[in-house]
């Protein structure tokens, strides 16, 4: 069924009884196609074709609560009942709500936006799509007999999504957006050592002109098999220069999270602290939806809210939160188009588009020159923040600085701490900005991008070794 | 719940495709199939935030060509016309794959009835009971003490049908439900907030026990007020059953995996009949556990549920398979094939569970037997150390390194609890500490993939702020 046909049925409903019981109805219409083929060790493992389309019904009951029904069966009549159980669900709970919520009226808008693709995953044919992981996996594996193990994944997501709202908005944004993740392991008795990399952005197949698979899988398998040189980490509280591959993580985990409204609202470590020094003078931090290429590349929110640029903290000091309808409406501020849902089956939550750092003045090497005693933090594992900004996360790779200068090479391991305490050691903020993939699991999947420079702070690394 | 007649309708669709692919140039079809409803209230900050619905029904494909080339396709569009158009996508892909020797699919065999995976009274469960549920627990949370907020939790109810068919006779299918209760709360006093501490019942029963939950989250909110950073130590530690079903089971795993050791990268390659832990541990995984969260009668390729004796008295007695694996390594199948593995995989989170992936080696019901001492006992008798309940950051499975922020962990002296610790991580291999495990507790938990109870290890670093 293609998507024109959800289309008519979503537009119909609005005509439906059901909607003058309504404060507010949201529906969302989506077909997303995803191609993956997984390489293991030469071996296609996993060579798949992902068709799904449904749709997901969000409701103000009594401009209180909000009910979110959704359903992959599209003909009009189950649609309409999804509509009917949303508005149900919606009331369940409004007798319990003690405020009720007054959205500020989002402009009406008809729009149609198509992210740019010079090369579009729909003329790949399907017999090429399983070469992208297969020369990732050839440029790992000529590295050498040390590369024991080699995974390589390639994603085409196409997506096709249709909003419409009670107040008059049908907005169609059409996506896409290419992923290739590579994970090698090498090994030297019984030392293992783990390194990954991937690429992604919004847009086609020229995600590959610039960084070709093989390329990709050289590089990682190469740091994977210089890891079997390096020493265990150290552990204890370290100055670090963290490149902007870590950096990405860091800004993500460690200080986007308490900058999303919902998690500050619930007692999160910023508090209420708008307008108040949080972080050093040399930082100002953005999400962005409109950043071209990033992951996080939308033109509208699931609320049907524009995305933009809007600047979290400037300069050191708190300047806005990230935030739905909903928040905004309890903060008393304009919503900033940070509602989002990984597909249609969930409803929008407050997510990051592209979070980042503007540059500062220093070159990575000024950076380092300048510390007596540290670490040189690169790659990234993945990480986990709590309410109150405490962060965990790895990095790949180390290496000492003594006197300015970068000595020996360690493994990976976590560092972690608190976010805001963090960031008020930062002293120096890299001059390039790079724009990296980025991925989140907070109650439900989403891809993000980040656009982060270097930076140097204190860190407790949680290595093997002593100091 | 369920409609029977969707279910009947999808399940003949598929039938017919899968005998439709027999007359092709194949080697074999398989398809998976589900139709589940879920009904979920989530807690935000004290309230409920939304009450949601989902319908989900879909068919995953997997078609070997010749050779060996395997593809997979699958769709939530449930007309027969497209149901057989996926089934074809399959065949195509598989065409264009490249040779898999090893693959393979299990026999048909006689699939045993584990009790207890459906219960009625979830399936005709309404809204209203749900959200009251979810405002039992957030009550019980804050009326314990005023400090207490709840941040955020969810009350879920799930029910649903799993159906396998293949070219090999298999064609079978089980209903289920499912019912979790999740509370994460923190506390706030004078400007000081606590970190998260959480507590959940992972169910197949509509009796959730939001009072427990509830109250069990406001008691560990208040230990966490006043923490105290320590100095880096050396001393015993007891993981809590959270702390153990994490980074410890993640490691575990990792180390069991059958694809893990056909790679060779798997700590425990050639170490089957030998000692790799502490005589304490014994470890099965059990698919026939009676309620068990992630029990069932047969695996996400149709093989027979079993309960495997994994490590016995601290010696490898056997990995974890699907039929793939097993056949690779010459072993047996043990039957964890999986298409709903938890865990963090960025690719796994993009493309989905269920009908939409192709099956993995996963546990069922990973269990480590408890033995007779309880938490406290195990505590008591620590001179130096630490009792961990929870842990943030991911282990470095393959290496079994962890290297951990103590999000929620106590300082023990003379066999008393000190104080919550501020700001210090762990650090150690976990294939060491699982060598120096010097008691296992009796307080067992259901996770999603996990029954584990407490565990005390000998000789770990702790490092301070």
């Amino acid at each position: 069924m293609g998507l024109n046909i959800i289309f008519e049925i979503l537009e119909k409903c609005l005509q439906s009884n059901i909607v003058n019981q309504a404060t507010l109805v949201q529906l969302r219409g989506q077909k997303r196609v995803l191609t993956t083929c997984t390489v293991k060790n030469g071996i296609v493992e996993e060579f798949s074709n992902i068709k799904l389309g449904g749709v997901g019904i969000r409701t103000s009951a009594d401009g209180k609560s909000w009910g979110f029904s959704s359903t992959n069966k599209l003909d009009y009549e189950d649609v309409e009942k999804t509509l009917q159980d949303s508005l149900k669900l919606a009331k369940a709970s409004s007798k319990l709500k003690k405020h009720r919520i007054k959205l500020d009226r989002v402009k009406d808008v008809t729009a149609n936006v198509t992210t740019p693709a010079k090369l579009p995953l729909r003329n790949l044919p399907i017999e090429d799509a399983a070469k992208i992981p297969l020369e990732a996996y050839k440029g790992a594996k000529e590295v050498g007999t040390h590369v024991a193990d080699v995974k390589a994944t390639y994603i085409g997501i196409e997506d096709d999504k249709y909003f419409v709202s009670s107040e008059g908005s049908h907005i169609r944004q059409n996506n896409t957006r290419v992923l290739l993740f590579v994970d090698v392991i090498a090994k030297s008795n019984s030392l293992v050592c783990p390194a990954s990399e991937n690429l992604g952005h919004s847009g086609g197949l020229e995600l590959f002109d610039k960084t070709p698979p093989y390329s990709l899988g050289k590089t990682v398998a190469e740091k994977a098999v210089n890891l079997l040189k390096a020493k265990a980490p150290p552990s204890g509280k370290f100055r670090v220069v963290v490149h902007p591959t870590l950096c990405a993580t860091l800004l993500h985990e460690a200080i986007g999270h308490p900058l999303e409204a919902d998690l500050a609202m619930a007692g999160g470590g910023f508090g209420n602290s708008i307008g108040e020094p949080v972080s050093s003078k040399l930082v100002t931090i953005y999400d962005d939806g409109h950043v071209q290429g990033g992951l996080g590349y939308f033109a509208y929110d699931d609320e049907g809210v524009e995305c933009k640029r809007t600047n979290l903290i400037e300069k050191g000091v708190l300047k806005s939160f990230m935030h739905d309808r909903t928040s905004a409406a309890t903060a008393h501020v304009s919503p900033t188009g940070n509602a989002h849902a990984w597909d249609y089956s969930v409803e929008p939550l407050i997510r990051q588009t592209n979070i980042g750092i503007e540059v500062g003045r220093y070159s990575l090497e000024e950076m380092i020159e300048d510390v007596k005693e540290g670490l040189f933090l690169q790659g990234t594992f993945g990480g986990q923040a709590d309410i109150n900004a405490d962060f965990t996360f790895g990095f790949q790779n180390a290496t000492r600085i003594k006197n300015g200068k970068l000595t020996e090479e360690f493994r990976g391991a976590n560092v972690a701490g608190n976010a805001i305490e963090v960031f008020k050691t930062i002293d120096a903020v890299g001059k390039e900005a790079i724009l990296r993939p980025g991925a989140c699991g907070k109650f439900q999947f989403a891809v993000q991008g980040r656009v982060v420079p270097a930076v140097r702070c204190e860190i407790l690394v949680g290595g093997m070794g002593g100091s | 719940m369920v409609s029977e007649t969707d279910w009947g309708f999808l399940r003949d669709s598929v039938y017919k495709t899968v005998k439709k692919l027999e007359n092709r140039n194949i080697v074999h079809a398989e398809a998976f199939f589900t139709s589940t409803q879920t009904t979920e209230v989530s807690i935000r900050n004290s309230e409920i935030l939304t009450q949601n619905k989902a319908d989900d029904s879909g068919v995953g494909f997997r078609v070997v060509a010749a050779k060996n080339k395997v593809g997979f396709a699958c769709t939530n569009t449930l007309d027969e016309k497209t149901i057989q158009e996926t089934g074809e996508k399959a065949f195509d892909i598989a065409k264009a794959s490249s040779e898999e020797p090893n693959f393979a699919l299990p026999e048909k065999d006689r699939i045993p009835k584990v009790k207890e995976l459906f219960d009625k009274a979830v399936a005709e469960i309404v809204v209203e009971e749900a959200v009251d549920i979810a405002k039992r627990a957030i009550t019980a949370a804050e009326d314990f003490d005023r400090r207490v907020i709840a941040k955020d939790g969810r009350v879920m109810f799930q029910t649903g049908w799993r159906g396998i068919t293949n070219t090999l006779g298999t064609d079978i299918a089980e209903q289920e439900t499912k019912t979790v209760i999740y509370l994460g709360g923190s506390g706030k006093q004078k400007g000081e907030v606590t970190g998260s501490c959480s507590d959940f019942i992972f169910s197949r029963a509509a009796d959730l026990k939001p009072e427990i939950v509830g109250q069990n989250v406001a008691e560990m909110v208040i230990e966490m007020f006043n923490p105290k950073p320590v100095k880096t130590f050396e001393g015993t530690a007891v993981f809590g059953p959270e702390a153990v079903s994490n980074q410890l089971f993640e490691v575990l795993v990792n180390a069991l995996k059958g694809e893990n050791v056909l790679a060779g990268h798997s700590a425990w390659t050639k170490k089957l009949e030998e000692k790799v832990a502490s005589e304490s541990l014994t470890i099965t995984d059990n698919a026939l556990r009676e309620k068990g969260f992630s029990s069932r009668s047969f695996d996400d390729e149709g093989y027979p549920s079993q309960n495997t004796v994994l490590i016995r008295n601290g010696q490898l007695e056997s990995f974890l398979h699907n039929a793939t694996t097993a056949n690779a390594l010459k072993m047996k199948n043990t039957g964890n094939a999986s298409r709903s593995p938890n865990g963090f995989n960025m690719v796994r989170w993009i493309i989905g569970n269920g009908y939409r992936a192709k099956p993995e080696v996963h546990p069922s019901n990973l269990i480590i037997h408890q033995e007779k001492k309880t938490k406290d006992k195990l505590v008591s008798e620590i001179e130096n150390g630490i009792l961990i309940e929870s842990m943030a950051g991911f282990p470095q499975a393959s290496s079994g390194m962890i290297s951990a922020h103590l999000s929620r962990a106590f300082f023990i002296k003379n066999g008393e609890k000190q104080h919550a610790m501020k700001d210090g991580m762990i650090s150690g291999m976990a294939f060491d500490w699982f060598k120096k495990i010097s008691g296992v507790g009796n307080d067992s938990k259901q996770f999603q993939n996990a029954v584990v109870p407490s565990v005390r290890v000998e000789g770990v670093k702790i490092l301070g702020a």
